[in-house]
Formats: C-alpha cells, sequence, structure tokens
C-alpha cells in the first residue's frame, strides 16, 4: 500500500465519497484528492427533487458529509476544478487551468448530466431540468402557487417534480410516452397504482411524446404532441427522461466505454490504473447502468475494495427508494426477472408489497410504504432462502419469521 | 407511564417490547434532547439517540438483527451495545444508554453526561 502516495477522484458525489471513505476504513493511509466541477462542500442528490424543490432543506441539510469529515479523514476536496484530461500513461490528470497532477490511481466519479429533449425548442428558456442545487433552487423559485408546469418524463425525477409542484399548488401536466412507467422494475401493480396516485393528486397525466415546443404569442410554452390534436400549454417546462454519463474523459482516454465506462467487479476500467463508480459506470454483464443511491455507495466500497486489493464485498440485491405524493416506493431487484408474483396487502389500502419468484426464491420486491417488508425481502433475496408462495401471501405471517434460522 | 426516580427511568415492562421490535421514548418522557430507542434484540435490551446520526430517521423502525439496528431510510447499520456506525452512509456514532431489567420493569440509564436522569 505504502508504494500507492496518491488516489485522485474526479467528481465529489455520492460515488466519490464513498470511494474515500471505505478507502480510509480499510487503512489506506496515503493522500486522497476529490475534484469536484461544483463549488462548495459536496451534497445528496435525492433531497434535491423532495424537501429542496419543497423548500424544507437548506444547503447544510444535504451535505454529504460535514465539513470535519474532510479534515479527519486527510481528504483534499479541490472544489470549482475540473479535470480535463486523464493520462493513464503518464500516470495522472490534468486540470482545466493545465496543471499536471500526478496520481498512482485514477477513480472516475463524474456521475451524468441530464437528457436534453431532443425536439426542436427542447432548448427553451422555460425548459428545466434537475441535477444540481442550482438546477433545484432556480426551479424551486418558480414554483409558484398557479403556474402552469409541464413535466416530460413520468420517472422516478419526474414524478417527483410533478408530486412536488402539485403540492405547491401548480396546474401540473405530466406527459410520458409510456402509458404506466416504471413497470419494468416494478411490476405492473406497483407502477399502475404509483401512476394512478398522480391523477388523484390533481396532476393531469398524458400518454404522449412532445415532438415540438413553441412560443405562443401571449407568452408561455406550448408542448405539442406526436400525432395527437391535444398540446399542453405551460409557462414552465421540466425535463426528466435520463441522464448521459459523463464519459467524456473516459472516452478521451482510451478506455471501453458502452453506455458508461465498462467496470469489472473492483470497479476496474479497461485501464487498470484506473476506476469507474456511480452514474457513470456500468458493470460488464449488465444491461443497464444502476443509477442509484445504494449503487454509489456499494460501488464506491468495491472500488475501494480492487484498488487495494482486497476481496471483494459481496453484492446485494440492487435497492432504491423514491417518495411522491407522501409515500415512499422501495424496490429490491427487479421485477422483470420473476416468473410469477405475490402480492401481500391490498392496493386500495395504498400501502402493499409485490413480491416476485423465481424458482423457488425470491428475486424482486416492490412496496408502497412497506418498508418493514423490503427489509425482510432483501435479506430473504440476499441470502437465497426458498419460499412458498402462499406463506408469502398471507399478511397474519411475519416476513421476518422466513429469515429465522 | 415513565416513572424517573434515581435509579433510572421505568420505559417498559419486560414483554411490552417483542424481540425484535424496539419502543421508541420521546424526549418528554426522559429530558433527554433526543427521543430514545429501547431495543430488544435477542433476549437482551439496548438503548440508542432515535434519530440516525446520517439522517432523520427514526432508528426505533428500522431492522434488529445480530446486534445491530439497520437504519429504515438508507440503511447504515449502527451497533446497538455502542452505538458505533457499522457501515455507510452513516460515519458517527449515536449516543449509546444503558437499559437496565429490574423487577420486570425496563429501565433506562442515560448516557454519561446526558438529559435529567440521576
Ligand atoms: C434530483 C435527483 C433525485 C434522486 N433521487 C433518488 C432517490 O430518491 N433514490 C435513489 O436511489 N436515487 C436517487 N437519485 C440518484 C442518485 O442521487 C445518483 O445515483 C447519485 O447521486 C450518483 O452519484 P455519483 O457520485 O455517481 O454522481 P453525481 O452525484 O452526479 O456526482 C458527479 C460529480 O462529478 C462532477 N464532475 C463531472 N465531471 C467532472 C470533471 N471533469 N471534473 C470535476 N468534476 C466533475 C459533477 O459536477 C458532479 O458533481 C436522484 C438523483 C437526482 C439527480
Ligand atoms: S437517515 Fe439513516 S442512513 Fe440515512
Amino acid at each position: 500500500m505504502s508504494s500507492r502516495r496518491r488516489i485522485a477522484v474526479v467528481g465529489a458525489g455520492l460515488a466519490a465519497v464513498s470511494v474515500c471513505d471505505a478507502l480510509r476504513a480499510q487503512g489506506y493511509d496515503g493522500e486522497l484528492v476529490l475534484f469536484s466541477a461544483e463549488s462548495g462542500l459536496p451534497y445528496d442528490r435525492p433531497p434535491l427533487s423532495k424537501d429542496v424543490l419543497l423548500g424544507k432543506a437548506r444547503r447544510e441539510d444535504v451535505l454529504l458529509r460535514p465539513e470535519q469529515w474532510y479534515t479527519e479523514r486527510l481528504v483534499t476536496l479541490r472544489e470549482a476544478t475540473v479535470v480535463r484530461a486523464v493520462r493513464p500513461h503518464e500516470g495522472g490528470l490534468e486540470l482545466a487551468d493545465g496543471t499536471a497532477v500526478d496520481a498512482d490511481r485514477v477513480v472516475l466519479a463524474t456521475g451524468g448530466t441530464p437528457r436534453a429533449l431532443p425536439v426542436p425548442g427542447g432548448d427553451d428558456p422555460a425548459v428545466h431540468v434537475l441535477r444540481t442545487w442550482e438546477d433545484s433552487v432556480r426551479l424551486r423559485e418558480r414554483l409558484l402557487p398557479g403556474t402552469r408546469v409541464a413535466v416530460v418524463g413520468a420517472g422516478l425525477i419526474g414524478a417527483e417534480t410533478a408530486a412536488v409542484a402539485v403540492a405547491r399548488g401548480c396546474r401540473v401536466t405530466l406527459v410520458d410516452p409510456v402509458a404506466v412507467p416504471l413497470a419494468g422494475v416494478v411490476g405492473d401493480t406497483v407502477a399502475g397504482a404509483l401512476h394512478g396516485r398522480h391523477t388523484t393528486e390533481g396532476i393531469d397525466v398524458i400518454t404522449g411524446g412532445v415532438c415540438r415546443l413553441e412560443h405562443p404569442p401571449g407568452g408561455g410554452v406550448v408542448l405539442r404532441l406526436a400525432g395527437q390534436c391535444r398540446s399542453v400549454q405551460a409557462d414552465l417546462v421540466v425535463v426528466g427522461i435520463g441522464i448521459r454519463p459523463a464519459t467524456g474523459l473516459a472516452e478521451a482516454a482510451g478506455l471501453h466505454v458502452d453506455d458508461g465506462v465498462v467496470v469489472g467487479p473492483g470497479q476496474h476500467t479497461s485501464h487498470p490504473n484506473i476506476f469507474a463508480v456511480g452514474d457513470v459506470a456500468r458493470r460488464s454483464g449488465h444491461r443497464v447502468r444502476h443509477e442509484h443511491w445504494e449503487a454509489a455507495l456499494r460501488g464506491g466500497e468495491a472500488a475501494a475494495h480492487g484498488i487495494l486489493g482486497r476481496p471483494l464485498p459481496e453484492p446485494g440485491a440492487s435497492w432504491f427508494w423514491s417518495d411522491r405524493h407522501g409515500s415512499r416506493l422501495e424496490a429490491v431487484g427487479t421485477m422483470a426477472d420473476a416468473e410469477r408474483t405475490v402480492l401481500r396487502g391490498t392496493p386500495d389500502s395504498g400501502a402493499f408489497t409485490v413480491l416476485g419468484l423465481r424458482d423457488g426464491r425470491l428475486v424482486a420486491a416492490a412496496a408502497i410504504d412497506r418498508g418493514p417488508d423490503i427489509r425482510a425481502a432483501r435479506r430473504i433475496v440476499d441470502r437465497g432462502i426458498p419460499v412458498d408462495a402462499a406463506r408469502l401471501a398471507d399478511e397474519s405471517a411475519d416476513l421476518r419469521a422466513l429469515l429465522k434460522r | 407511564m415513565s416513572t424517573t426516580s434515581s435509579t433510572g427511568i421505568q420505559v417498559a415492562r419486560v414483554g411490552d417490547i417483542d424481540d425484535g421490535e424496539a419502543l421508541r421514548v420521546p424526549p418528554e418522557a426522559t429530558g433527554h434532547d433526543d427521543a430514545v430507542a429501547v431495543f430488544h434484540d435477542a433476549g437482551a435490551y439496548y438503548a440508542l439517540d432515535d434519530t440516525c446520526s446520517h439522517g432523520r430517521a427514526s432508528l426505533s423502525e428500522g431492522w434488529i438483527e445480530d446486534g445491530e439496528v439497520e437504519c429504515p431510510l438508507h440503511s447504515a447499520r449502527f451497533c446497538l451495545e455502542s452505538g458505533q456506525p457499522q457501515c455507510m452512509p452513516a460515519t458517527t456514532a449515536v449516543r449509546a444508554h444503558r437499559v437496565e431489567v429490574r423487577d420486570g420493569g425496563l429501565w433506562l440509564h442515560l448516557g454519561p453526561g446526558e438529559g435529567a436522569a440521576g
């Protein structure tokens, strides 16, 4: 370990901070430097479409780590410092001002940037995206009662933003070409209940694709829908149609990039001294990038083990959550992997769980406001415990009992 | 319900908290600056400050197993005995308190230098 004197991390989001935490926990005592294109102490992104947008959280409430964390763990934060290039052959980085920085290992934790709406008028100034603190604050200032808000994309961030906007008294239209978004991940029942909730909360939900944005003479924006004579009038538009992984540095450095920087189990890229973590990385063999909070955290841990050549932590089932309309969605694994599903509870009550089975084992779970079921399900998946469908459906039986030896 | 005395604060009776469950004792009942979560894990009782050191979640709603509690919000785990974080995203400990089982009751003794007990 003593031969590794400096690890440079590009980006300072959750994945980057997690790499540092795990490296120190593993006893790495060399230099650790975080390069952040953003200003200020690194912050957490999930609150940006929840409490920050609702006006309930300030910047200091959403910091990833308190200031003393950086001094105690000897992590140097170079804020507002953009890395321009990674130089695998010379062993280091080049900053935007031309400075060269030596490093034995480089970790790419550059995240992603929101995809722009690829239609004429998609770059209109009334169009907002939501990725950074500044994005959230800018949008929050404009979500005033009575404002007509069109949200394009009803996935996680779009749905959460629409829920906040309606809670703040805006008149909200939510447009997505998919009739029931998220169904592939959480299954039809949960996805249907979640999506249906938008309508009950007063959001106008439209299934359709936006093909053009226009400016009527009277002000505002008109969203034209492909193949429909209906159009949407709005004062502002929020686009939440996914991100593009920030792979520029990796591509320029000649690394293997294919919808993300392709990494192995220890987060190694195609270059032995360069690692990639978080939203920018895609595990080889995985069809999709796992653009979720916990995946960024676990990827950071795995990278620390990979860098130090330690045995890797067991990868558990994936998990994410999303908050909208005062309810919490949580999902473990992917419902598309299941061959049959079992329902616990009644969808009409608002709180219920769907468990996905395959070959007598649990492979996925999705729940609305049923955290304890999810916690148990996750362990049942990870431990490969055989399950019986009738027993899982029995509401009088606690799922935790299945975990007792 | 809770009885304050120099010998601790009675927060529950043995049998009130099932194995694998926890009780949230509000700050009004203890004079402490946070609620206290009293845990029952495999026959033993533990108490920690209820608010997770990472965010604002209540540890009394967490998953209790093998001497640890897992936060319901982002899954940080804490040692029930010491309050030390066992994994990310938590990096700081939550304060630990002592639970005494006496005369069929569960008596809470707030950790060193805290609150109004004693
Ligand atoms: C609004 C919002 C809500 C979310 N809600 C949830 C949720 O409820 N549940 C959930 O599971 N997940 C949620 N997520 C997803 C989760 O937050 C992300 O998966 C996670 O933040 C990814 O972390 P990261 O470190 O990979 O990337 P990021 O957090 O994006 O960090 C990357 C950083 O790298 C910097 N950077 C990029 N290039 C350079 C360069 N060349 N030089 C220097 N710095 C650079 C960027 O400026 C950025 O600060 C949400 C995301 C957003 C945006
Ligand atoms: S609030 Fe407990 S882990 Fe985040």
